[in-house]
């Protein structure tokens, strides 16, 4: 049956669906059995049995893919097991050499500090401004609202990435010869481009230097000075830049955070901005006087999940970087080093570490946002 | 009378700006799509040509006539479906159970679902590698299909419970009345009144399906098994002195038509059901 993949799967999903139903009908019938065991009365049994046969896929799920993994990945965590192999207890053997002698780890961890810190404002910046302009009640506001959703749906398919990586060419890619050209005609266009490319570079440069404590590329930048006229972006060529083109494309699927704030937008109460226009207020002390303060919640939101999606960004370094190994681990996200180190040489229990730290990670930069949201995000303007 | 005039040259900056912000976003497309069309010196040339000077298709035609990408476009379409069937039907089982039925234990349970929401899925792929490896699932669609058949996907799951907690119960207690049982009024009461809020989850389940790259990576590696963004994703070979951008280009736009078909459908449903979209694709 295996020789053909796909009547394989057909029947390993007939199965499934089989083991599903019936352990509906076992979860229903075990949760009657405690409600009446417990005293209840027929139609609580009833809807125990209902709302448990119901609800049973998730929960037998859960258990499968998620607890008994969890469980099984954190015993492995403080193994060497790795696939085929025998494995054996090695404590925190695993962990220390996470955090103290792996460079490609916590060059990924630096990477996700920088996506998080640069990337992510500049996306949620965008996200808000072009909400703000939608925001207009606008003739064509559907077509410009589907034209920014559109990236999303396409945003991260192997196919559109690698247009993207045609683009972002130094060589013969659209953009810079754009910057190029532009450049050319206008002195302006020629000294800005430099002045982002020297901060760029510098800023990049810092990071860089953060990852494997080794300063030289900073120091070269510096040395160089002010970029030449003939400078272009590098996005793909060299590890300043690997960062930036991802980052790059975190601002042009930003339409689903532009989606979130549009709501907000829309649940702004209009009494409030029509008194403040009675008393003299201009629009842009109206926007930063109560439409801002009302939207920091939606913020607080997209903050969460951006740096969640922040570490999790797979296909642009695998489609963007993954043949160029001396630069990838520039732009390594933390599940893209997971992916790496793991699956290279079958190191399960290493791979276990690494996902736990991860794990780790979120819960302590999640509670550290819920912590901080009080100082600055308004629930109760009203 | 100035105040008008401003007015309107505000109104009129705006409309340029969006048309601006429109043309930065749809450009990839355009670029795409343009780039499939040229000739191959053309593609690889140093300077900018917006629109290939003569359309060809020769691209297209190497690209269909390849019997790798046809397979890949197979595989992706039969995953995509399957994975799609019993993902959609599971989820609408248990948002059902989370809004319209009342059970010792609901509101426990529904937390512990929402909390899964901040577990990024990647981190439970090592150990599930090993669980797949041991049933011997590694080099099959299984790994990649049989997961979403326990209602995989707990931000989905929400948006439809949001969605079906908001049916007046006198619709089902009529029908529960006339004896209906619970599977029948899901199926024939509950169901047909959140088709919109379906469409949405359908469309965001089939875009991540479509567009899954680390699960194929993982579990489907032989030639045989390849979906389309591996097959594309391969095409490019930083080894060639050229790349062959024209047809990398026609294999991306073919991949990508069924994902613009899909959101043409449904882009009115997803743009309307926005507070829930937080999660992308």
């Amino acid at each position: 049956m295996k020789d053909s993949p796909y009547l394989f799967t057909l029947v390993s999903a007939l199965v499934t669906v089989l083991f599903i139903v019936a352990s509906c009908a076992a979860m229903g019938g075990l949760a009657r059995l405690f409600v009446r065991l417990a005293g209840g009365t027929r139609r609580r049994q009833e809807e125990a049995y209902a709302g448990y046969f119901f609800a049973a896929p998730w929960i037998v799920g859960f258990l499968i893919f998620v607890v008994v993994p969890m469980l099984a990945s954190l015993y492995w965590s403080f193994t060497d097991y790795r696939l085929g192999h025998a494995l054996k207890p090695v404590g925190l053997e695993n962990y220390a050499r996470l955090l103290f002698e792996d460079r490609e780890f916590r060059g990924s961890l630096v990477n996700t500090l920088f996506l998080t810190v640069i990337g992510l404002p500049l996306q949620i910046g965008v996200a808000l401004f072009l909400a703000v302009l939608l925001n207009q009640k606008l003739k064509g506001e559907r077509a410009f609202r589907a034209t920014f959703y559109l990236p999303v749906i396409l945003g991260f398919n192997a196919a559109v990435l690698l247009c993207w990586r045609l683009m972002l060419n130094a060589s013969n890619g659209i953009i810079d010869q754009v910057i190029r050209s532009l450049s050319r005609a206008f002195p302006v266009v020629s000294y800005l481009n430099r002045g982002v490319i020297y901060v760029v570079e510098v800023v990049n440069g810092f990071f860089l230097g953060l990852t494997n404590g080794n300063f030289t590329l900073l120091g070269k930048v510096l040395a160089t000075g002010f970029p030449p006229e003939n400078r272009v972006p590098m996005w793909i060529q060299n590890p300043l830049w690997s960062k930036m083109a991802v980052i790059l494309l975190m601002v042009w699927i930003c339409g689903s955070m532009m989606l979130i704030f549009l709501a907000g937008l829309q649940s702004t109460p209009r009494e409030l901005l029509e008194a403040a226009e009675v008393d003299g207020a201009g629009s842009w002390k109206r926007f930063w006087g109560i439409t801002f303060p009302l939207l920091t919640p939606y913020i607080f939101y997209n903050l969460v999940i951006g740096m969640i999606a922040a570490l999790q960004i797979f296909e642009p370094v695998y489609v963007l970087y993954r043949d160029n190994q001396p630069l990838a681990p520039s732009a390594y996200s933390m599940v893209y080093y997971l992916y790496q180190a793991t699956f290279r040489f079958n190191e399960i229990g290493y791979g276990s570490a690494i996902s736990w730290l991860v794990l780790v990670i979120i819960a302590i930069a999640s509670i550290i946002q819920f912590r901080l949201q009080n100082r600055w995000v308004e629930y109760d303007i009203r | 009378m100035t105040r008008t005039l401003l007015r309107l040259l505000g109104r009129g900056a705006l409309y340029v700006l969006l048309t601006a912000a429109s043309i930065l976003m749809a450009f990839p497309l355009f670029w795409m799509i343009s780039t499939s069309l040229k000739a191959l010196e053309e593609a690889n040339a140093p300077r900018i040509i917006w629109i290939p000077s003569a359309v060809v298709i020769a691209a297209y035609r190497s690209v269909l006539s390849d019997p790798d990408f046809l397979r890949a476009y197979f595989n992706s379409a039969f995953y995509a479906a399957l994975a799609l069937a019993g993902t959609l039907i599971s989820i609408a089982a248990v948002a059902y159970a989370f809004s319209r039925l009342r059970w010792p234990g609901r509101n426990l349970v529904f937390a512990l679902m929402l909390s899964t929401m901040m577990i990024p899925a990647q981190a439970l792929i090592v150990p599930q590698y090993v669980f797949f490896n041991a049933l011997g699932w590694i080099g099959t669609f299984n790994p990649l299909i049989i997961p979403g058949y326990f209602a995989g996907g707990a931000a989905m799951i929400f948006l439809l419970r949001q969605a079906m907690a908001q049916i007046p119960r006198e619709l089902e207690e009529s029908a529960f009345i006339d004896g209906a049982s619970h599977l029948r009024i899901w199926w024939d009461v509950t169901l047909p009144l959140v088709k919109a809020p379906l469409a949405t989850v359908a469309t965001f389940l089939f875009v991540a399906y479509w567009n899954n790259l680390l699960g194929p990576l993982l579990y489907a590696q032989s030639t045989k098994l390849h979906t389309l963004p591996v097959y594309v994703a391969q095409l490019y070979n930083i080894n060639n002195t050229t790349q062959p951008w024209p047809t990398i280009m026609a294999a991306a736009v073919l991949t990508t038509v069924p994902l613009f078909v899909v959101f043409f459908f449904a882009q009115r449903f997803i743009l309307e059901s926005v507070v829930l979209s937080g999660l992308k694709g």
